[in-house]
């Protein structure tokens, strides 16, 4: 084989592939982003996200109120501890 | 008559639907096998098929195996931007040797050596799939 015609062959052979795959490159790369405009546009997207915020809210709501309900049942405990020594220093009084 | 064409049109719509299937086959499915068998084949069959017949060339030789062993490399190490690369490298290799095979007049004279150009789309194909993948990856 010629040095000369295989470096030829190659650089053209090269410089097409190149040229070919720039081109599908391009096109893959349009089609992908009108896929991915298409999707953040439609009803399910939107709905998916407005579900996803929903979620996020409630989740923060429930811990918030997962904490309110164990102060309150600290409170509660501290109460009827109180209540049962006020009762016995009535049984006391009443006693004397 | 009737039930002639009945079957006559489930039959084009079988055969509709497994061209369908056939294509998002090719167009989504995993390309690893796909590009360890050409990496292999870029390796060991096109160095030995090239210099039996066309003869001595550096450029195919030894710089094609080099390229398949980057390519297994990349598919090893699951990098998709590393297999982008390795895939296109792969692709060229193929181009050249179908050109060089048509440019000797070898192409016309068997339709064994219509494999190269086989390999050739083979190769476009997967590179294709990988990007779509990258992509893909990137838009989430």
């Amino acid at each position: 084989m010629d040095n000369t015609t295989q470096i030829v062959i190659t650089a053209i052979t090269l410089l097409g592939s190149a040229g070919i795959w720039k081109y599908a490159e391009a096109r893959l790369r349009v089609k992908a982003e009108l896929k991915r405009e298409e999707k953040s546009d439609s009803d399910t997207v939107l709905y998916r996200d407005d579900l996803k915020k929903r979620v996020e809210e409630m989740d923060l709501a429930l811990k918030e109120a997962h904490k309110e309900l164990l102060e309150l049942t600290q409170k509660v405990a501290k109460l009827e501890t109180e209540n049962t020594f006020l009762r016995r220093e009535i049984d006391i009084l009443k006693s004397k | 008559m009737e039930r002639s064409k009945n079957r006559k049109a489930e039959a084009l719509k079988k055969i509709k639907k497994a061209i369908k299937q056939l294509r998002v086959i090719w167009q989504y499915s995993d390309s690893q096998p796909t590009e360890i068998t050409l990496a292999a084949a870029l390796v060991l069959l096109y160095p030995t098929a090239t210099f039996l017949e066309l003869g001595y060339s550096p450029i195919m030789q030894i710089t094609a195996p080099l390229a398949g062993l980057y390519q297994l490399y990349c598919v090893s190490g699951n990098c998709i931007k590393c297999r982008v690369r390795a895939s296109f490298i792969t692709f060229t290799f193929y181009a050249i040797a179908a050109v060089m095979y048509l440019h000797y007049g070898l192409l016309f004279k068997g339709p064994s050596y219509w494999g190269w150009v086989l390999l050739t789309v083979s190769s476009f194909g997967s590179l294709k799939r990988i990007k779509k993948e990258e992509l893909h990856k990137n838009n989430g």
